[in-house]
């Protein structure tokens, strides 16, 4: 092995990294506020949301599955959360009878209702045997529904000082949001990398045959992996709702494809098998940093939409070319 | 005298056949999702309550989408409505619609986003938007004394509200308060997430620069205000447009500095009340204005219910 190759592999490895750095230096040359702990705070807190979905998104992919419902599940979580964490004194409460409850109660109707809705997804693809795409596409549109039908199309507005620290919050400086992803970056590598489900995600989305003759209970595995990814879009939903004080029923459009980019940037690769939890966590910071980078540079709303699907294309050639060669 | 009295017997058979059964309306809605637009439903749905023998009906949501909502005209003209009301995704693409419906004797009325185009037969209830975008400015330019730099939240950027909206801002403050500068103007989709994202960055790029915030909607401006509060800045002023029941109640607390109320009931019963009246054969205006009023803490009692 000689030192071109080396180089070679290391650009091969560290490339989406590399990428972030380079993102990094240029903005912070070309906008005096943005490396202040202010804006790098915010743009952490921003893909907190999109990020914590990823993780889960980046489990499914691995498995060579997709989940299209993340954002309308994220919504029927947001207005049922919400809908148990309204304080009291608000007029317009969605259940006036209903005490002031502890935040408990709303963490636990998110995470149920996500986990449920993902074990929806997870029995659809694991029992029927029709393609993911189909299932989750399914679970998306008639989930948004069930938001729309639970809240009347209307906002559940005005929660709890508790609930809102989810949030709003700060610990020790740093703000929840930001906590919660990397903390659920963290379980979730964890998982990925040190028991055997994570073995098995891999092993599934490698190749599903020989997973299955080695003796893994593929059915039930899959249901797992999409019950985890809907517990996450119940965080996100939760996350969300308290961030901006009201469950809404339109809430979370299109964030399953930005959640779908940020794992795909951070080198998760659709054939299967292939993926990491830190790639995902890069990815959601690279369009967080392209994101807030556009706005600081007062770049036009019509050209942000264009520049963003150029670059999220190019990282992911990029990132092709490596797999390729792996091979 | 004959053919007066004929006339007149056939007007009396028509109104009598009217009357018999109700109208029947479909309704074509641009999104469900949308908070303004569920507040303009309840309008339609609380005229039908009221008449309940007077109309029938029908909601279908385009999702968006200019193709759906064309499909879902084409269903209320094959089922034989009296009338179809469409908020439209795109009033640009309203010609076909309106030319299909008509051409079947139907009537077409759109409401809340004017197609501009109204042969006879078609009828627009709404309110005039770069009206609302004045509004702001006006109450702003006053506010600022004249003076101070703001940024504008618009909505998503192919819908005539937001486009509107903006060019109201931006004619007041050119030929009133040229002294008021505009720094950036971005898309926040409607979307109080997207309000709350946008002014945080603007926080960061413009710092203590930032005298104000003008968004296309209510959400957008309560997401300006939550990124303000986490950065404790009381200084900048917000307005926004819609006048929703958290808006007002943000009004209350002084942290909206005033919101426009759109009467997105009275557009929504205001349109079944013109598609009853023109089946029916009333003399009706083309265009009928639903007036946009400023909401400011001092006159916020008669818009709270």
């Amino acid at each position: 092995m000689n030192g071109k190759e080396n180089i070679k592999q290391f650009f091969g490895k560290y490339g989406i990294y590399l990428v972030l750095v380079v993102m990094v230096i240029i903005m912070s040359f070309l906008s005096p506020v943005f490396l202040s702990q202010d804006n790098l705070l915010n743009v952490v807190r921003q893909v907190s949301v999109i990020g914590v979905i990823s993780l889960g998104v980046t489990l499914v992919i691995i498995s060579k599955g997709i989940d299209l419902s993340s954002g309308s599940t994220l919504a029927l979580c947001a207005v049922m959360a919400a809908s148990f964490g309204q304080a009291g004194d608000w007029a317009a409460k969605m259940y006036p009878s209903l005490p002031e409850l502890p935040v408990i109660v709303p963490i636990l109707v998110a995470l149920g209702v996500g986990t449920l809705v993902g074990m929806v997804n997870g029995l659809l693809v694991a029992k029927t045997g029709i393609p993911a795409f189909i299932a989750t596409l399914g679970t998306y549109v008639s989930v948004r529904g069930l938001a729309l039908l639970y809240s009347d199309g209307r906002p559940v507005s005005t929660l709890t000082a508790s609930y809102q620290f989810i949030g709003q919050g700060y610990v020790f400086g740093v703000p929840v949001p930001v906590i919660l992803f990397f903390m659920l970056a963290l379980i979730t590598w964890v998982v990925l990398n040190h028991t055997k489900f994570g073995k098995n995600i891999y092993a599934i989305g490698g190749n599903i045959v020989a997973a299955e003759v080695s003796g893994v209970n593929v059915g039930r595995n899959l249901v797992k992996i999409y019950m985890y990814a809907g517990m996450l879009a119940g965080v996100a939903g939760l996350m969300l709702s308290a961030r901006l004080n009201t469950g809404q029923p339109g809430m979370g459009v299109a964030y399953e494809l930005d959640a779908i980019a940020a794992t795909t940037i951070g080198g998760t690769s659709h054939s299967g098998g292939i993926g990491t939890i830190q790639g995902a966590v890069v990815g959601a910071l690279i369009l967080g940093v392209l994101n807030n980078g556009l706005n600081l540079l007062g770049v036009s709303a019509y050209w942000q939409q264009i520049i963003k699907g150029a670059i999220i294309v190019t990282a992911v050639v990029i990132d092709m070319r490596k797999n390729a060669k792996k091979k | 005298m004959k053919k007066i009295l004929l006339s007149g017997a056939a007007l009396l058979v028509a109104s009598t056949m009217a009357f018999a059964a109700p109208v029947k309306v479909g309704v074509s809605i641009a999104n469900f999702d949308d908070t303004f637009l569920t507040y303009m439903m309840d309008g339609m749905k609380a005229y039908a309550k009221a008449n309940p023998d007077a109309v029938e009906l029908t909601f279908t949501d385009a999702k968006e989408d200019m193709a759906k909502q064309l499909d879902q005209v084409e269903n209320f003209i094959v089922q034989k409505m009296d009338a179809i009301i469409v908020v439209p995704v795109d009033t640009s693409a309203t010609a076909p619609m309106t030319k299909n419906i008509l051409a079947k004797n139907i009537k077409a009325v759109y409401v809340n986003r004017n197609p501009g185009n109204l042969p006879d037969g078609a009828y627009y209830v709404g309110s005039e938007e770069i009206v609302a975008g004045r509004l702001q400015m006006e109450f702003l330019g006053e506010k600022l004394g004249g003076k101070g730099n703001v940024a504008i939240l618009m909505g998503k950027l192919d819908n005539e509200g937001a486009l509107k909206r903006t060019a109201g801002n931006e004619e007041v403050q050119k030929n009133k308060y040229p002294g008021i500068k505009i720094l950036d103007k971005q898309t926040g989709q409607w979307q109080r997430n997207e309000g709350l994202a946008k002014t945080e960055d603007w926080l960061n790029r413009f710092g203590k620069d930032l005298k104000a915030i003008l968004a296309n909607n209510d959400d957008m401006a309560l997401g300006a205000i939550q990124a303000l509060k986490d950065k404790k800045r009381t200084d900048v002023i917000v307005l926004g447009v819609d006048a929703t029941p958290d808006a007002l109640t943000s009004v209350s607390k002084g942290e909206l500095a005033a919101t426009v109320f759109q009467d997105a009931a009275g557009q929504g019963g205001g349109g079944v009340e013109v598609a009853v009246k023109a089946v029916k054969g009333e003399k009706v205006p083309k265009e009928n204005w639903i007036p946009f009023k400023l909401v400011t803490p001092e006159n916020l009692a008669q818009f709270k219910k």
